[in-house]
């Protein structure tokens, strides 16, 4: 907190941009990825939206994972879920009409979200590990669905290629999916999911997924009926990841099992475990970091043998161990610190 | 359609399948009831098993052409020295940290893993040497028969299970492992060293579940990357079973090779390949939903 600045009331305290400074910085830096675009070239655009397409669905993880500490290890199954029902809906229509891009998107991260709650429902009677055993459990069978020939009825195809030319909604707002087109929408819809998980850690809702994180015992005995609030967050948590699944579908045009295995859960894992569990900056900082980290990564691996991209998740995996291992917390927590050191220097408190 | 001698075969085949699960079981569920870890690192674990025969027995890698028996003493040896290092340099951190922490280390020690082998012997399917590929079978009545490393699996299983429970039992280093698992600081109290009593279970977990690994590798006539399903297969046998529970792991193993065979069997007709892998794992559900802490699982009481 900068000197000379006191909260006076409640309002402000829970304000979203408390300090003058924030106000500043959102101010400065809310045009900056808006005007990015025209400065940028094709390449570099690409990588910044595959950020923002992820940041959706590590936010959605942030909810259940952070928020409401439920271990989902399914983000790859919730992501082809909602892919996968996308693009059918984008193929075929709803009940055979064209509901356009958006609401398709929609319907896929509700889908996600119903089975996120369906895979939540062990959490009734145990906690802890078993979600992630059970989540584990539908990783593996979605991995299985999808490359299922046998089941095309179901799916609808083990690889699909997504139509370009879709209407926003309905008919309307025809987008061709020009890089520029995917970029906004994108930037649009993390705008919008950040501004959602921000404001739900800020209400009543985010409160009681905290205090069942805390210690889900004393929540039940304080009144809280912790069991449709995991499955709350669950939901919440499955549709923004849904979501995502379908932009991320969108956005590479085809889809295919590949994509959507168990080394994407653990990158996501490895973003909102390096930004900062429970923040949604930290996730955005997270997001952004490794996604970079991870392109210059496979080019320097490239270049040095053909066969050592296979060691991609060696280095994440030594990421990860070193940041759980040093601060569990995040380089979000961690720069908190040096802040706080700064201010009091030289003197210790 | 259910013709009896063909039923018999696929429970023989069954058993001996969930033999060979057993033994990588047995390795998570000892580690779980000592240190407390959950181990989604397991089928990573067995796969270096599978693959160290690999690297010590063929010139492939290493440049290595040991005997066939050496390797596999070589790979359960360095199953052993590899307890030994992630105690020191990885979980002796963890000591006490939360739940997600352990088991984000773990998932992420399964991508090392993975990737390392990937890097130095390639994706593709690894043959393993002659002496390693026995043909021998049993003979079983109903025109049944049992090959040869099912019938090791068996075997080395069942001697695993007995000598386990005798070591927990009987001998001074078991009863010091049960106490660090009952309840740790009162151990430390005590005198016992919790850092030594987690090296112990590391390395002969992954000791035994690199043995599974070679023995599901020689099933299979050579080591492939298929064998990592089994970390996720094996968490159906553990959670039936009671996830601290060495016997309820065996149990657990048995039943779940025998899903997996009738599923291969009987029902991919239905549903399309790969039923075998998934009946266990709709088991493995319906077991959370109903009874949650198994067979011989102890259910432990929270406190506020």
């Amino acid at each position: 907190m900068p000197c000379g600045e006191y909260f006076t009331s409640y309002e402000s305290r829970m304000g979203l941009f408390r300090w003058r400074t924030q106000r500043i910085a959102l101010v400065l830096g809310l045009p900056i990825p808006f005007i990015l675009p025209f400065a940028l070239h094709g390449g570099l655009m690409s990588t910044i939206t595959q950020i923002y397409i992820f940041t959706i669905a590590v936010l959605g993880l942030n909810v259940i994972l952070g928020y409401a500490g439920e271990i989902v290890l399914a983000q790859g199954a919730f992501m082809a879920i909602g892919a996968y029902t996308t693009s059918q809906i984008l193929a075929d229509g709803l009940f055979g009409v064209q509901i356009g891009l958006l609401p398709a998107m929609a319907v896929g991260g509700l889908l996600a979200g119903f089975v996120a709650v369906l895979f939540g429902i062990p959490s009734f009677r145990v906690k802890g590990f078993y979600i992630a055993i059970s989540t584990l459990a539908l990783q593996f069978i979605s991995e299985w669905f999808f490359n299922n020939s046998q089941l095309e009825w179901l799916h609808g195809g083990t690889q699909q290629t997504m139509p370009f030319e879709v209407g926003l909604i309905g008919q309307w707002l025809t987008i061709t999916g020009t890089d520029m087109e995917l970029y906004f929408m994108s930037l649009v819809l993390m705008l919008l999911f950040a501004m959602l998980s921000l404001n739900l850690s800020r209400s009543g809702t985010g409160k009681v997924f905290r205090a069942i994180h805390d210690n889900d015992l004393s929540a039940g005995v304080l009144g809280i009926n912790v069991f449709r609030n995991k499955l709350l967050a669950f939901a919440l948590g499955g549709f923004m990841v849904g979501v995502a699944g379908g932009l991320f579908g969108y956005y590479i045009g085809f889809i295919s099992p590949g994509y959507f295995t168990l080394d994407l859960t653990l990158q996501h894992y490895v973003m909102l475990l390096f930004g900062g569990l429970g923040r949604v900056w930290g996730a955005m900082l997270g997001v952004g970091v490794v996604t970079v980290l991870q392109e210059f990564l496979r080019g320097f691996l490239q270049s040095v043998a053909s066969n050592a991209t296979s060691l991609e998740p060696v280095f994440f995996g030594v990421i990860i161990i070193v940041v759980l291992a040093v601060e569990p917390k995040g380089v979000l927590a961690a720069l908190g610190q040096i802040k706080d050191y700064l201010r009091k220097w030289p003197f210790a408190y | 359609m259910v013709d009896v001698s063909t039923f018999f075969s696929i429970t023989i085949a069954g058993i001996g399948l969930g033999a060979l699960y057993s033994l990588v079981a047995m390795g998570f569920s000892l580690i779980y009831k000592v240190t407390g870890v959950l181990n989604f690192a397991q089928g990573q674990l067995a796969l270096i098993g599978a693959y160290g025969v690999v690297i010590f027995a063929t010139p492939a890698v290493l440049g290595l052409n040991l005997p066939a028996v050496v390797a596999v003493l070589a790979t359960i040896a360095l199953g052993l020295v590899l307890g030994l290092v992630l105690e020191r340099v990885i979980f002796r951190h963890f000591i006490g940290e939360p739940v997600l922490s352990v088991i984000i280390v773990t998932l992420a020690l399964g991508g090392i893993f993975s990737g390392l082998l990937r890097f130095l012997v390639g994706p593709n399917f690894r043959s393993y040497p002659a002496t390693l590929k026995p043909g021998w079978s049993i003979e079983l009545p109903l025109g049944a028969s049992i090959g040869a490393s099912f019938t090791l699996g068996v075997i080395l299983s069942l001697a695993v299970v007995i000598s386990l429970m005798l070591f927990f039992r009987y001998t001074v280093t078991g009863s010091i492992l049960r106490a660090a698992a009952a309840d740790e600081q009162a151990a430390m109290v005590l005198g016992v060293s919790i850092e030594r009593t987690i090296i112990i279970s590391w390395a002969l977990s992954i000791a035994i579940t690199a043995i599974g690994g070679i023995l599901l590798a020689m099933a299979s006539g050579g080591a492939g990357f298929t064998i990592e399903a089994v970390g996720i297969i094996i968490f159906a046998a553990v959670v039936f079973g009671g996830l601290d529970s060495i016997p309820g792991a065996f149990l657990g193993a048995i039943v779940v090779g025998l899903l997996q065979e009738y599923g291969a069997f009987y029902v991919t007709d239905i549903i399309g390949p790969g039923a075998g892998e998934i009946l266990p794992m709709i088991f493995l559900l319906v077991v959370i939903l109903i009874k949650p802490h198994g067979l011989f699982g102890t259910e432990r009481i929270e406190r506020i």
